[in-house]
């Protein structure tokens, strides 16, 4: 009984205790300019290296991998052979070549036929590069794809890695940088979203795992786990981001933005970039998958959920095939497509959105959603992305989704036809033998002498 | 088998409500007799009937009032959840395995309501109408087997009876089964009372459909051999014993075959092997220190009483209810699973014993043959007797009316009602928690009970990884340690009925909470008396949602 009593006195602490956290995340709630639509929230993951057909060639419904390729070992020597399209599963692969002279190289003067022969000239097996994954490697995010929306024809911005990416995704534009230059005074006059959004009083952080403030342009890490932290976090290459606390503050480990999504407090704009589980190759999806798993978990059973977008995106190819010739719609872009994925309770079900999409629709969403003014023109000309959303729809409840791809196998294979004709004959069978007997014996239930 | 007609003078006098016994008066009393006797046939009817409603009315009541109060217990969710899967009912036919360790029959008929409408109360509605269908079949028995008031009597009692009254409240299996039982043995003493075995057969139909609503009423099939060997006056014929089989076989068939052609035909046998080699779950006075307080002492006690007083007069009909309660007792005194509702069977059986001696001392033609003129002193044990079947009526009532009370309470016993709380948590799961969530209970009950009002998959902490040692009805959760870490398990449950049962498996859960930083999401308490008798509040299913 004592032993209740001190536990009923426990829980009333903590009910209390969780409501006072309540009651915080509340007034800090943001005190911005409305969003323009239901999304009061959106967060956009930046993982790493790898195609639509990559990952969702074998979708169905998609725009993947069509039935005839087959790429040229050699295209200027058809005779050395080709390579088709095969299933990686669990073997093991390497981090392909992902640089800008490579991506010229597959490009081939918009022959887009030499992703084979490309690697094999950096010495790397040129091979892999026709590798792709389906539904039993990546199951979780079919499955995303499958309740919410898939974008197919999303391009990354740039016919570059990663640096020249991420530049667009925060700024529209990767400005190049002349002999004699440094990067940081030339970022100093390039705007960013997060300028726009600080300007206009909207709220923002730039998530990042295991952040290290220590490392950024100033101080660039040697230890080679860490280097990606100024590639993949491009605002650490702008000074004012690092010496302006009004600005730095608001880049923090990823810790926060579940301490964010507990308390209510998740920003407007959100950016996450991952350290450890990116599916940057040479890593196997799977650990990435279960990071995004954990982030949306988090989303979902939060009280965020109801006005938020979630999306993942890649920032480049990897080296890896696809399909599709990107468009050229300036001089750096776009990159080939990347996997595109929309997770929010206004997303369309099981969509499948084509419109031709970049980094920079992020961006354009943004501007739209929170009035602030566009970058550059590669921003202010791109698609938006509101095509994938159906707000005259209530908001969905979130369904958290399972490791194993398509509906959980059905418990009950048997018919309910089988139940119900073999029962309900049993039971006509019974009501028959009683009526029989009533109805033959009505006239002679004479009692037996005893 | 045979019969003995030197008893049959004997035994036929001693039977108010039969055609004989009118006859029997009639023909040796004189011109006023039978008029006399005839008025006092209309009493007995009109009382009779009047007994009949008033068991109808009182049983209708008792079993309806405030009957969705609390919501399901784990069997009731089970079993509602079978239905809905048969039924075909979104979600739940995704959560619940059709096939688990009972036959289908009771499930197959909710599953026609769910058709139609979807509720957890309809399968309560389901029982009540199993319930006073049994009030009925009793008082169709004991008018067979004893006359009219008998079996007006016996019906008052099982009406009244907390035990029938709180088990036939829930929608659990027993319920239907003791109908079917009841419709049993009725058709039986139909049959020994007639010697029609057209009466016989449909009692093995019935007997069949005992089986279907719950595999434990195949014990009846016991209960008719014993009654068939030890009675003298019966005639069967082996080729009717045979027909019978056949016919009790094709109504059991259903069992088997879905099992079969679902390819779950191992389903069955598991589950017998488990019973069989579980460890006992009761103590062994169990059922006597619960059963007959359910049942009512004094019925008991009357109806031991009618045996002894009666013995002389002892016939078919005391072997036939004798078999229906003697079997059942022992075979689940010896079998180590015990539970509450098992011997709901022999109840209707004890009420008509109890009804067989106060129908005789309420014998209102004896009383009318010597009642002209003078003090009937032969009125006295009539009226005691009213006063008695009034008094029990009274006791039986009133403690059905107290259990029926939805009282908050943070222990449970299995199968004598819902769980305070259950389904306010689950239909806060269902609103508040996102499609897809797994949670872990401590054990499969509260879990059985989220799955069908939350809606959400849920597995019990304690069920056993081996399958030698768990019911296989449940899904034990495989390294739980991981599941959580994982995320594969987002949300743990703690309630005191499971934690009040198994203090182990409540401490690990809650060292889980701790371990993955649980936060309380949503609690439901009710309000208990403390020691000084003031009300107070006490949480009993806590709900964390955890954070690897």
């Amino acid at each position: 009984m004592i032993h209740r009593k001190i536990f009923a006195l426990l829980l009333t602490v903590l009910l209390a205790a969780s409501q006072i956290v309540t009651a915080k995340a509340s007034a800090a709630q943001t005190t911005g300019p409305q969003a323009k639509t239901p999304i009061q929230h959106l967060i956009v993951l930046m993982q790493e290296n790898h195609t639509f057909d990559n990952y969702f060639g074998t979708y169905p419904g998609a725009d993947g991998l069509p039935g005839n390729v087959k790429m040229p070992v050699n295209p200027a020597n058809p005779a050395a052979g080709y390579v088709i399209p095969w299933h990686i599963g669990t073997t093991t692969i390497t981090d392909l070549s992902h640089t800008a002279p490579t991506f010229l190289a597959q490009y081939d003067n918009g022959k887009w036929d030499g992703f084979v022969s490309a690697l094999d000239a950096f010495n790397q097996n040129g091979t892999i590069a026709m590798g792709y994954y389906d539904s039993s490697d990546i199951p979780y995010y079919w499955n995303l794809a499958g309740n919410y929306v898939l974008f197919d024809h999303f391009f990354s911005s740039a016919k570059d890695g990663s640096f020249a990416n991420h530049m667009y995704w925060v700024a529209a534009t990767d400005p190049q940088v002349k002999k004699g230059q440094q990067l940081a005074t030339v970022l100093q006059n390039v705007p960013t979203i997060f300028d726009r959004l600080q300007a206009a009083g909207v709220s923002w952080k730039f998530y990042v795992e295991n952040y290290n403030p220590q490392i950024t342009y100033l101080n660039p890490s040697t230890q080679s786990n860490r280097e990606s932290q100024v590639v993949w976090v491009p605002l650490l290459n702008f000074p004012r981001f690092i010496s302006n606390k009004d600005l730095s503050s608001h880049i923090v480990d990823l810790s926060q933005y579940f301490v964010d999504l507990q308390q209510g407090s998740l920003p407007a704009v959100a950016y996450i970039v991952p350290s450890g589980a990116s599916e940057h190759p040479p890593e196997y999806p799977a650990s990435g998958e279960r990071e995004v798993k954990s982030l949306l978990q988090e989303l979902m059973r939060s009280s965020s959920w109801n006005s938020s977008a979630f999306m993942l995106l890649y920032d480049d190819w990897g080296g890896w095939y696809d399909h599709v010739l990107p468009p050229q719609v300036d001089a750096q872009g776009y990159g080939a497509r990347i996997p595109g994925l929309l997770v929010s309770p206004y997303a369309k079900k099981g969509y499948i959105d084509s419109t031709q999409l970049d980094f920079t629709s992020v961006l354009k969403f943004i501007e739209t959603n929170w009035n602030v003014a566009s970058l550059e023109t590669r921003d202010a000309n791109a698609n938006n992305f509101l095509s994938a959303f159906d707000f005259s729809q209530a908001p969905r409840q979130a369904q958290l989704l399972t490791m194993t791809y398509g509906a959980a196998p059905a418990p009950n294979k048997a018919p309910s036809i089988l139940i119900f004709s073999s029962y309900g004959l049993a039971l006509l069978l019974t009501i028959l033998a009683i009526g029989f007997a009533v109805v033959r014996l009505r006239k002679s239930a004479i009692p037996v002498k005893e | 088998m045979n019969t003995k007609p030197g008893k049959s003078l004997s035994i036929s006098t001693s039977l108010p409500g039969s055609a004989s016994v009118g006859s029997s008066i009639t023909g040796s009393t004189g011109v006023a007799r039978p008029r006399i006797a005839t008025i006092a046939k209309l009493h007995e009817v009109a009382i009779s009937r009047l007994l009949l409603a008033i068991s109808l009315v009182s049983g209708s009541i008792l079993r309806l009032w405030q009957i969705n109060a609390m919501g399901f217990n784990t069997d009731e969710a089970v079993y509602a959840g079978q239905a809905a899967a048969i039924a075909g009912v979104p979600v739940l036919k995704d959560i619940f395995p059709i096939f688990r360790a009972h036959p289908l029959l009771i499930q197959f008929m909710l599953a026609l309501i769910y058709k139609i409408q979807f509720s957890d109360v309809a399968g309560r509605f389901l029982a009540v109408a199993f319930g006073l269908g049994t009030v009925y079949l009793t008082y169709l028995a004991g008018k067979t087997l004893y006359g009219r008031l008998p079996g007006a009597m016996a019906s008052l009692f099982i009406a009244l009876m907390p035990y029938d009254v709180t088990v036939s409240r829930q929608f659990l299996l027993d319920g239907p089964m003791v109908f079917f039982g009841t419709l049993t043995l009725y058709l039986l003493a139909r049959f020994a009372k007639t010697q029609k075995v057209e009466w016989f057969y449909a009692s093995a139909a019935a007997l069949g459909l005992t089986f279907l609503a719950k595999e434990t009423g195949i014990i009846m099939l016991a209960s008719v051999f014993v009654f068939l060997a030890l009675s003298t006056v019966l005639r069967l014929r082996f080729r009717d014993l045979v027909l019978s089989l056949v016919l009790l076989v094709l109504v059991i068939s259903p069992m088997p075959i879905t099992l079969l052609l679902a390819k779950r035909g191992s389903t069955g046998q598991n589950y017998l092997t488990y019973q069989l080699f579980r460890r006992p779950n009761h103590p062994a006075l169990f059922y006597w220190q619960t059963v007959p307080p359910a049942l009512g002492i004094m019925l008991l006690v009357v109806a031991v009483v009618g045996l002894v007083f009666l013995w002389r007069e002892r016939s078919w009909r005391e072997t036939l209810l004798l078999s229906w309660i003697m079997v059942p007792v022992i075979f689940f005194q010896i079998w180590p699973v015990k539970g509450f509702q098992y011997l709901l069977p022999i109840a209707p059986a004890v009420a008509l014993l109890a009804g067989r001696l106060l129908g005789k001392l309420v014998d209102r033609r004896r009383d009318a043959q010597t009642s002209r003129g003078g003090i009937n002193l032969l009125a006295v044990p009539s009226l005691l007797s009213w006063a008695v079947v009034g008094v029990m009526a009274f006791s039986l009532g009133f403690a059905s009316w107290q259990r029926i009370q939805p009282e908050a309470s943070s222990l449970f016993l299995a199968g004598t009602g819902g769980i305070p709380g259950g389904r306010e948590a689950g239909l806060w799961i269902k609103q508040n928690v996102p499609l897809g969530a797994k949670f872990m209970a401590i054990g499969p009950s509260m879990a059985n009970i989220i799955e069908f009002y939350g809606e959400r998959a849920a597995n019990g902490l304690s069920v056993n990884p081996n399958p030698l040692h768990r019911n296989p009805a449940y899904d034990p959760i495989l390294n739980p340690d991981l599941q959580l870490r994982s995320s594969d398990i987002q949300y743990i449950v703690w309630d005191s009925y499971s934690s009040g049962r198994s203090r182990f498996f409540a401490d690990k859960l809650l060292a889980y909470v701790k371990k993955y930083n649980g936060r309380v999401v949503h609690t439901e308490s009710i309000s208990v008396k403390d020691s000084q008798g003031n009300l107070v509040s006490q949480p009993v299913i806590i709900i964390f949602e955890v954070h690897p």
